[in-house]
Formats: structure tokens, C-alpha cells, sequence
């Protein structure tokens, strides 16, 4: 019984960490952005949830949609400002290690100079209760968390399958070049996979807003996990990062249950280690070109 | 006078910053003909290719196609006004299906129901395509790989199809049936503007010959005249001679 417990714990947070990890993986795939600022505004994305229900008692699950449109223009202005011009570089990839890390930097003094550094939790009612099944108890908070996300990435799936704009990612994020000549605007699809990367960020923060306790500083200890889930599952595959969630997720519950609590997130830095060592394309990505 | 088709005028082009390949290049194509590009190494036909689909900018010179100036549009206004480029390495989406790729080729055609009916018409005329419909095209040979390419260029019926090397690393059976691919374009009225590395075989299969060299075109004429010119045999035929 305890198995299924833990198995159950942990899929309920690998939902979130999957939706957390999702636009990441669809931001870099796309424009070969390592976006480092993601958490950030993930946790940008927690405070609208966290303020819309402090002020005027609205559903953190209902915030959502409003946290990924907030998100998604934000999204768009940062790329104005940030990323369009060095977009021919050479090295842009590289670039925007360092350009992410710096709004990550900016994200956190606005936010903290906005809202302080205080721990913030939403607090809907579910969010402190469960359901039970037998033994097993399911966290009502984590439950929901888990199935939105997955709702969530499953329409981003259609979405990317079926869309028109869902083909021309997917063709922009294989081959550039060759979406150009078919007639992709590839500069404007860029603009849109990082919005929607960033509505992603948007709608992940309002239900990490009440599945765990934020604060403006909270991304740092973020970023390596949500590499690792993405790095696992394939640089810019979001299927594999889903399946690198949920995995590593049960995994990092089973290690806090059996060896210790402080001992699960090193289950993620342990994975990152083993993976660049073995198999550095990930689960479902390709191949890198030795040059 | 009659508006020329598709002209390119005194080009000046190269990569980023660096040294002009093209320089001096032009060209005169003619409706529903294949030209076929040929020179040696680094004489700047791909490059020429590149300047016309709007991948690379110009930096002289200039591009008008039906009265129409070109320079400074990019590769998908370009094939908006009806020029299709297959590049060198066949710019397919690996991880698409064939069916896939076959609409991606359509992407700029509005009309859903109009976009089907051309993919299942190309699927009906290619049975290699047909059979491989689901399958990613990165797991196709390179000769299915290249019949995809071409096949997808017709979706969006263009005016003219610019082939870069689409004969490269094919067996010489797949070869002939890139060329009657290419046959089976230019019968439905496309213009072919062809680069390739066998020479021989693409004057054979061309109606105008164009040599370029250090950048800048030598001269155009007759496929046929060019295939028997000494000079050209000696310097870009290896001095075979055309059977």
C-alpha cells in the first residue's frame, strides 16, 4: 500500500513539474533559447494566481487562463527586448544563457522589490485536503494540479499536431531553413512559441501557487530540476520532458520516503549527471553531431 | 518588349560579412525551359540559387520575376510570388510524417479541402510516397528522401522549381528518376532552374546551358551548344565528351 502511495504522491507533482517543464522544453526547441528565466516567471505566473485570489477570492484554477495571458504578453515584450536582435547571431544559443540569466535576475528584483521575499502559499480550500481511497490519501491540491496539467499539455499536443500554427512549429523547431522555404514566417512563429511558452510558465505558477510555498527567490532552486526533466527527456522534445517528470517525480518520491526528504531533489541533479554522461541526447532527442 | 520571366541582373551576393561569391552573376530565364547552372567548385551556384529564394541578401544587382523586383524579400514571400527552391540537403522535417511533409508544402494555401485534394493527388502519382505515407520521412533512403523534396515543391504548382545538386549521393538508377521527376514538372508547364554536379547528365536534360565562374556568369546558351563547347569540355566536363 505504501508503494501505490508514494506512486501516487509522486505522479501528482511530476503533473506539475511536467507542465513547469513543458514550456522550456517548446521555448528552446523552437528558437534554441535555454530560457534560465523560465522559473522566474513561472513564479511570476504564482503571484497572479496568488494576488487575483488574495484580492478578490478567485480560484487559483480559475487565474490560470488570466495568469498564461499576463504571461504571454510579458513574454512577447521580453523577447522584444531581449532576444530579437541577437536572433542571427552565430551564438545565439549561448547567448541566451547569459540573456536569461539576466532577466531571471530582473524577474526576481521585480518581483521582489514588488510583493518582498516573504513565503507565499494559495490557499484555496482543496488545497489542504484529499480524497481517500482505501489507505491510499490523494492531496486534493496536488490531484488537481496534476490532472490540469496534463489536460493542458495534452491540447498543446493537438494543438502541435493538427493546428496550422501547430505544424509550422513543429516544422520550425526541425528544420529552419526548410520552414522558411515553404513559406513559415519563422521570425513570427518564434514570437508565438515564446509566448506560448511563456502562457505555459503563466499557467504552471497558478498551480504551483498552491501545490507548493514561493517566493521571488524560489526559481533558483527550479532551474536545475526543470533542466534536468528537459535535458532527461530530450532538449526540446515536450513528450519526453512529460515522460521525465512523471519518472523522475515517482523516483524522487521513493527516494524521500525510503532515504530521507533531503535526499529526493538530488534525485533530479543525480539524473542530469547520469544523463549528460550516457546518453547527453536524452530520451527522445537526437543524437548531438560530434564536430 | 515583353516583361522578362524571371531575370537576375549584375548580383553581387555573399555570406554575412564576408567576401561577394557572386559577383556579377546574371541570369535570363525563359517560361516552361530547364536551365541548368553549371561551373566549377565555389563558382557560386548554389549561392545564385540561395540570392533568387530570398535566403541570402543582395547586395548589388537586382532580381525581378514577371516585372516584379524580388530583392529584399524573404524565402516565403519569394515563394508566394511562385519560385519553390529544393536546397542541397532536401529541407525535409525528419520527424514528420510523409503526409506530413506533403502539407507542410502546402503550408501557405488557405483552402483545407483544396490542400488535401493536391496532397492525394501528388500521393496517387508517387506510389513510393503513397505506400510511405505515415512513416517519418527521416527514415526514408536518400532517394525516397529526394522524391519527397520534388514531390512536395508541386503541391503549390510554382512557376518555376529551383533544384541545388539533386542528383548528390544518389545511386545512378535514383538519379534517372529524379530527372523524370523533373520531366514530369516541366510537361505540366514548370520552369526549371537546375544546379548540378553531373554536368553532362543535366545539360543532357536541360534546354539551356548557363556557365558561371568566379561569381560571375560566362555565358548562357543552348544546352546542347554548351555540351559540345571545347572550352566547356575541357574546363567543366573533364574533357568527356558527351555521348
Amino acid at each position: 500500500m505504501e508503494i501505490i502511495q508514494i506512486i501516487v504522491l509522486g505522479l501528482g507533482l511530476g503533473g506539475v513539474f511536467a507542465l513547469m517543464g513543458a514550456g522550456l522544453s517548446l521555448v528552446f526547441g523552437v528558437m534554441r533559447i535555454v530560457n534560465l528565466a523560465h522559473p522566474s516567471l513561472i513564479i511570476a505566473g504564482a503571484f497572479v494566481a496568488y494576488w487575483g485570489f488574495r484580492m478578490w477570492g478567485i480560484d487559483p484554477l480559475v487565474m490560470l487562463p488570466i495568469a498564461a495571458v499576463i504571461l504571454a504578453a510579458i513574454g512577447v515584450v521580453l523577447y522584444k527586448l531581449f532576444f530579437e536582435r541577437e536572433a542571427k547571431s552565430a551564438k545565439y544559443s549561448e547567448m541566451t544563457v547569459l540573456l536569461t540569466f539576466a532577466v531571471a535576475m530582473i524577474v526576481e528584483g521585480a518581483l521582489g522589490a514588488m510583493f518582498s521575499n516573504t513565503q507565499r502559499v494559495t490557499s484555496p480550500s482543496y488545497a489542504t485536503d484529499a480524497f481517500f481511497i482505501g489507505d491510499v490519501f490523494i492531496p486534493k491540491g496536488q490531484l488537481y494540479a496534476g490532472i490540469v496539467s496534463l489536460a493542458i499539455i495534452g491540447g498543446l499536443a493537438l494543438f502541435l499536431k493538427y493546428s496550422r500554427l501547430g505544424y509550422a512549429i513543429r516544422a520550425t523547431t526541425q528544420n529552419r531553413e526548410a520552414a522558411a522555404l515553404l513559406g513559415v514566417n519563422v521570425n513570427l512563429v518564434g514570437i508565438q512559441s515564446f509566448a506560448i511558452g511563456i502562457a505555459l510558465a503563466g499557467a504552471a505558477g497558478a498551480l504551483v501557487s498552491f501545490v507548493f510555498s514561493f517566493f521571488p527567490a524560489k526559481h533558483w532552486e527550479w532551474i536545475a530540476v526543470l533542466m534536468s526533466l528537459v535535458v532527461l527527456g530530450g532538449m526540446g522534445s515536450i513528450l519526453g520532458t512529460v515522460v521525465a517528470a512523471l519518472g523522475l517525480s515517482v523516483i524522487a518520491a521513493f527516494v524521500g520516503a525510503w532515504i530521507g526528504s533531503t535526499w529526493s531533489t538530488m534525485t533530479f541533479f543525480l539524473a542530469l549527471f547520469l544523463v549528460l554522461l550516457f546518453r547527453p541526447q536524452g530520451l527522445f532527442g537526437e543524437k548531438p553531431e560530434l564536430v | 518588349m515583353s516583361k522578362p520571366f524571371l531575370s537576375v541582373t549584375d548580383i553581387v551576393a555573399g555570406y554575412g560579412n564576408g567576401p561577394a561569391i557572386l559577383d556579377g552573376a546574371r541570369l535570363e530565364v525563359e517560361p516552361g525551359k530547364v536551365h541548368c547552372i553549371i561551373g566549377p567548385n565555389g563558382a557560386g551556384k548554389s549561392t545564385l540559387l540561395k540570392v533568387i529564394a530570398g535566403v541570402l541578401p543582395i547586395r548589388k544587382g537586382e532580381v525581378i520575376f514577371k516585372g516584379e523586383r524580388l530583392n529584399g524579400l524573404r524565402p516565403d514571400q519569394v515563394l508566394r510570388r511562385g519560385i519553390a527552391f529544393v536546397p542541397q540537403e532536401r529541407a525535409l522535417f525528419p520527424k514528420m510524417t510523409v503526409r506530413e511533409n506533403l502539407r507542410m508544402g502546402g503550408y501557405i494555401l488557405r483552402d483545407e479541402k483544396e490542400l488535401q485534394r493536391r496532397i492525394d493527388e501528388i500521393l496517387e502519382r508517387f506510389p513510393i510516397l503513397r505506400e510511405r505515407a505515415e512513416q517519418h520521412a527521416g527514415t526514408m533512403s536518400g532517394g525516397q528522401q529526394q522524391t519527397l523534396s520534388m514531390a512536395r515543391t508541386m503541391i503549390l504548382k510554382p512557376d518555376v522549381v529551383m533544384l541545388d545538386e539533386p542528383s548528390l549521393g544518389l545511386a545512378p538508377k535514383v538519379v534517372r528518376e529524379m530527372f523524370d521527376i523533373m520531366r514530369m514538372m516541366t510537361e505540366r508547364g514548370v520552369t526549371i532552374l537546375l544546379v548540378e554536379q553531373n554536368a553532362i547528365m543535366g545539360l543532357k536534360n536541360a534546354d539551356v546551358g548557363v556557365v558561371l565562374d568566379l561569381g560571375r556568369t560566362l555565358f548562357e546558351k543552348p544546352a546542347a551548344e554548351v555540351l559540345t563547347d571545347p572550352r566547356i569540355q575541357e574546363l567543366y566536363l573533364g574533357g568527356r565528351k558527351a555521348a
